[in-house]
């Protein structure tokens, strides 16, 4: 990247900051509700910036390995589930549904329950 | 905004001729779609709380209207189900728009501080029971005088969630197996109510004795009246306190003792897990839902693009429900 500092983790930790430090006891009650949820945005991009690509490599080797083949995408899944291609009993595939959810959370929301839950 | 509003609202419930008015006048933290108001009327001989709650005009596609929400409040009140005193409807024809005031009810709404604030620790105990009382007289009510209901049983609205999920053109592995699974299931032949759904914390206000008024009837359908008990029970609806099943407060055993006590029929443990899938899956598809709104450009709301990332929030509740032995 050609770009100089602040990398863009440290601009959106400055705007993160400003928001929850400058801004969140300023606003009427119903503002400051859509202010956290503004604030849980940014957290979102955030991580994705940062892990999103390992955890999305992860499904995808485990993608390819299940159904054999170097270009298998989420969406061939789905449609694979869906045409009855896959046996649903299938071990396999249960650990990927899993592991799927699993990463997508760790992104959107690390704090939910049931993810906290199933990795204690 | 508010002064229109002030004169309309004014207009609506006829405060010139009764020598009253409006004051206090305040939005409220609402659903995603409504409008919600609180304000005091002022006569010369009392005061009183009122809430207004009205359509946005970007409800989603399972909403009813919401003058159609205070046709059922007013229906089932008179059963003697906790539901607020409907004071004035207005439809969408009408200077307010499509709302309706109702009297303002003392307790809380918002989860969280339910869960949390001292105050309210006794009133938990009991309140897995009451709430599978009060679905339940809810389920008793006459449903011939809801003709304007929407009427789908399970598998019409499974496949209509389907197909709503499909249009959106994000697929789901996890959803596409939820909907296979979902197919198969036995959902208990029953015959059919009026369903509240979406009952749960959030939508039930809750004082310091216990459930005080049941709330927020936008999803209100004709069905099988065991959906209202598996969407209570979902994951999404505990707020954080997973190990408690009902609303992140009760046990399930007490939302049943309390439901099979009023009920005509007895409802078992198994089934409800079978509902509780459904209305995960439901509440996934509803996100989307809510997601596309924002999306497809017809209203533009960090809230509505928020929510697009909780759709994962279901499908992991579903691979525990039935792959991990979640509750």
């Amino acid at each position: 990247m050609i770009f100089d500092k602040p990398t863009h983790i440290d601009l959106l930790d400055a705007v993160s900051y400003f928001l929850k430090e400058k801004i969140q006891g300023e606003v009427p009650p119903h503002l400051a509700f859509k202010l956290r949820i503004v604030e849980n945005v940014l957290n979102i991009v955030k991580r994705e910036i940062i892990d999103g690509e390992i955890l999305s490599e992860e499904i995808y080797e485990d993608l390819r390995k299940l159904l054999d083949s170097d270009s298998a995408s989420i969406n061939d899944l789905a449609e694979l589930i869906s045409n009855g291609h896959i046996d649903l009993e299938n071990d396999d595939l249960k650990r990927l549904l899993v592991k799927l959810s699993i990463n997508k959370m760790k992104i959107d929301n690390p704090n939910y329950s049931t993810l906290k839950k199933l990795v204690e | 905004m508010n002064e229109d509003l002030l004169k309309v609202l004014s207009d609506q419930l006829d405060c010139k001729s009764s020598n009253s008015k409006i004051i206090n006048l305040e939005p409220l933290t609402g659903g995603a779609s409504k409008e919600i108001w609180k304000f005091e009327i002022q006569s010369e001989l009392e005061r009183g709380k009122y809430i207004l709650r009205r359509g946005s005009g970007i409800e989603g596609p399972l909403a009813i209207k919401t003058s159609e929400e205070a046709a059922i409040q007013k229906n089932v009140k008179k059963m003697g189900a906790l539901v607020p005193e409907i004071i004035s409807v207005s439809t969408k024809d009408k200077p307010l728009g499509d709302g309706y005031v109702m009297k303002y009810v003392e307790g809380e709404s918002i989860a969280r501080k339910i869960l949390r604030d001292e105050k309210y620790k006794n009133a938990l105990k009991s309140l897995a029971f009451e709430c599978g009382e009060s679905i339940a007289k809810i389920h008793k009510a006459n449903i011939n005088e809801f003709s304007f209901l929407p009427r789908k049983s399970v598998f019409e609205q499974l496949e209509d969630l389907y197909q709503t999920y499909l249009s959106f053109n994000q697929p789901s592995p996890v959803f596409e197996y939820t909907f296979l699974w979902l197919k198969n299931q036995n959902f208990g032949e029953l015959k059919d109510s009026l369903v509240h759904g979406d009952f749960r914390l959030g939508n039930i206000i809750v004082s310091e004795k216990g459930l005080a008024s049941i709330i927020d009837w936008e999803l209100a359908h004709i069905g099988n009246p065991l959906q209202d008990l598996g969407w209570m029970c979902g994951n999404s609806w505990r707020f954080g306190n997973t190990e408690k099943v009902v609303g992140g407060f009760g046990d399930l055993e007490d939302l049943l003792r309390g439901y099979n006590s009023v009920s005509d029929f007895q409802v078992s443990h198994e089934i409800v897990k079978t509902w509780q899938v459904f209305g995960t899956f439901r509440w996934g598809v509803i996100c989307l839902i809510q997601a596309a709104a924002h999306l497809n450009g017809s209203v533009n709301s960090v809230e509505k693009a928020a929510i697009g990332r909780r759709v994962s929030e279901t499908e992991l509740d579903i691979v525990d429900l039935l792959f991990l032995g979640g509750k």
